[in-house]
């Protein structure tokens, strides 16, 4: 399915002798890199020290998982690959939380670690890994560079791979001895590319999911976060208006489709709406789009959409039948096929005012009773001020759930979330990739006080750059997640939750010099909303909510959805 | 049940392990491995007798997320028959 064909990278003239860290950096700046995330240290010396005097903006972040999450969100924001650098051992290792996080969400990154000298590679040398056996599982490709003349094309290939297709990131591994050694490059450099593999449309595929959606009576549209990989949106769109089939989105789907738009029910799954679960539940068809039946959002996958037959698109054809049988799949450019479904639609109105009904009946309320803060309540009203120019990145836990379930996003670049590896730490580095992604953007940082903590150093980097994230802290001095669970699933026997203990978080903000400034009381909601997103500059906002509210509703572990459990 | 599948590749530092990680990865349980190297400038050959943990999976699944591995040429399914646990 690949062609492989040359290009020229360099000029005609016979250049003068170059190391493999300058190759490094000008393949950097060759494709189109701006910003890059790192943390020097002895085997990438050289690449920092030929870093002086690039084009490249060296963003230094004070842990390398800091590094990798950062890149990931500027490529999740940008489209193109997010670039993180390591040194060897400790570094690389420090890296693979993140390379795995864009793994598991398929963002293209380009993750480059130093190396021991080859010499030395095998002998247990000062900071020696094998970074290269350690990611194998968890990057689209990987290469150990042996010669200083393999950089060019090499660099130009890892690009390529971490876009193309399905997504992920790629990781080179350099030895010292290879980023010190000089050549006299050829006045031009051979690089061998390849063509991306494409799939025609299916016509035939095409013309039975018409059918099936003309006869279809309870037709859903079920989309995850492929689309967002294909910046398939505006398709989507156009397909969901013209068909008026009700809608429901996953996690990573959450905004290709405006939250706010009729027929459009929520997220499905485990922490899901009940009009979205129930529609899916009640379907007589499901059209799957960029989305890969996961647990989380199947529930028991046996009992999911137990009456519908199933259209299936997406990008990768390795999902399609994965983990449910379909009628139609088709793999290939997400947009181009659903541009190209035109069915002629059965009589669905009933339907459509069934779950139109349902998503009123039952509609988040933030009249809760009391007088404390309230998360769900205050989320909303964070995303209704900030409006279209919102990107929240969130961290994992109750308050990633909330920001799913109350936040209104009108494109999916705004919901940057750590869907598939679920990590905590996420949100702090993200924001700060988010925020260089798109300066314009009003980017807030929902975090968690568990969370919170896992990458807190990375304050100092938003100071020293000052980036004007918006921390939003809901802080239960729990583990909140787990202590829910633990209520409902293990019989209230709280184990290892409790974060009584926890700092002062306003207190540890201006200690690394980012105003901050604590939310008590429901009534100050408002007030600390305005002041959030009005400060210029970071600001942290430390609102203590109620340990014992939990995320609703909830479809238990090993359920089916329509089995959801309410407060 | 027994599967044996046939991938051809580019020969590259690591793809051996690589491909033969992702199918123990997938949820299957090898239990033959036949590794032709590749000859001048020519292609790699791996020949694999696998069987399928417990769990949704299909062979179908199977070949084309190996298909999707860097350098992968082509998947193929033989027989049903294994290759000799010496092979």
């Amino acid at each position: 399915m690949h062609s492989a064909t040359a290009s020229t990278l360099d000029a005609t003239q016979p250049a003068p002798a170059k190391t493999g860290a300058q190759l490094v950096v000008e393949a950097l700046e060759r494709e189109g890199v701006t910003d890059v995330f790192g943390y020097p240290g002895g085997a990438i010396m050289p690449v920092y020290d030929a870093l002086t005097g690039s084009s490249l903006n060296h963003i230094l972040v004070r842990h390398e998982q800091g590094a990798a999450l950062a890149a990931d969100a500027w490529a999740r924001v940008t489209g193109r690959p997010g670039v993180c650098m390591a040194t060897s051992g400790p570094g690389a290792t420090n890296l693979v939380t993140g390379l795995a996080n864009a793994f598991m969400d398929c963002v293209p990154m380009v993750a480059i670690t130093g190396q021991v000298a080859s010499p030395l590679m095998g002998t247990d040398a000062f900071q020696e890994i094998d970074t290269f056996g350690i990611t194998l599982p968890i990057v689209k490709h990987s290469w150990l560079v042996r010669d200083v003349a393999d950089i060019p094309h090499i660099f130009a290939e890892a690009f390529r791979v971490a876009s193309s297709g399905r997504p992920g990131p790629v990781l080179i591994d350099l030895p010292k001895d290879v980023t010190q050694a000089s050549i006299h490059t050829p006045g031009v450099i051979a690089c061998r590319t390849e063509t991306p593999a494409v799939f025609p449309l299916d016509a035939q595929g095409l013309a039975r999911a018409g059918q099936l959606i003309t006869a279809a009576r309870r037709p859903v549209l079920y989309f995850g976060g492929g689309i967002a990989l294909s910046r398939a949106e505006d398709a989507l769109k156009r397909f969901f208006q013209r068909t008026g089939i009700p809608a429901v989105a996953t996690l990573k789907g959450l905004g290709a489709i405006p939250t706010d738009w009729p027929g459009f029910l929520g997220m499905l799954g485990m922490h899901g709406t009940r009009a979205a679960n129930t529609a899916v539940n009640d379907s007589d068809l499901l059209i799957c789009v960029g989305a890969r039946f996961d647990d989380r959002a199947t529930g028991k996958l046996d009992t999911f959409a137990p009456g519908a037959k199933v259209i299936h698109i997406d990008g990768d054809p390795a999902e399609i039948s994965k983990l449910r049988a379909v009628e139609v799949g088709m793999a290939g450019d997400i947009g181009a096929i659903l541009d190209a479904l035109h069915p002629k639609m059965g009589d669905i109105s009933e339907w459509q005012k069934t779950c139109a009904d349902n998503a009123v009946r039952w509609a988040f309320r933030y009249d809760a009773p009391g007088s404390g803060v309230y998360a769900p309540g205050l989320l909303n009203a964070m995303a209704k001020a900030a409006g279209d120019k919102l990107i929240v990145t969130c961290d994992v836990g109750q308050h990633q759930m909330w920001v799913a379930q109350h936040c209104r996003f009108t494109r999916p670049q705004a919901h940057l979330t750590s869907a598939g590896l679920g990590t905590m730490g996420f949100g702090i580095p993200a924001g700060i990739g988010a925020a260089l992604a798109e300066p314009d953007a009003t980017v807030v940082t929902v975090s968690g006080d568990g969370s919170i903590m896992m990458n807190i150093q990375e304050l100092a980097t938003i100071r020293r750059y000052r980036i004007p994230l918006k921390i939003l802290l809901l802080d239960n001095s729990q583990l909140g997640m787990v202590r829910q669970w633990q209520e409902l699933f293990y019989q209230e026997n709280f184990s290892e939750v409790d974060l009584y203990d926890n700092p002062d978080f306003a207190e540890i903000a201006r200690a690394f010099g980012i105003e901050a400034f604590t939310l008590e009381h429901r009534s100050g909601e408002a007030e600390a909303i305005e002041r959030l997103l009005s400060t210029r500059g970071p600001v942290l906002c430390h609102a203590r909510i109620d340990p014992r509210e939990n995320v609703w509703p909830l479809v238990p572990p090993g359920k089916s959805n329509s089995e959801m459990m309410e407060a | 049940m027994t599967h044996r599948i046939e991938i051809d590749f580019e020969p590259a530092e690591g793809q051996v392990v690589r491909l033969i990680g992702l199918v123990e990865r997938r949820g299957y349980e090898l239990l033959g491995v036949n590794f032709q190297p590749a000859a001048m400038g020519g292609k790699g050959r791996l020949d694999m007798s696998v069987r399928p943990r417990p769990g949704p999976r299909r062979m179908e699944t199977l070949k084309a997320q190996i298909s999707r591995v860097y350098g992968v040429l082509s998947v193929r399914e033989l027989t049903a028959e294994p290759l000799r646990e010496s092979a």
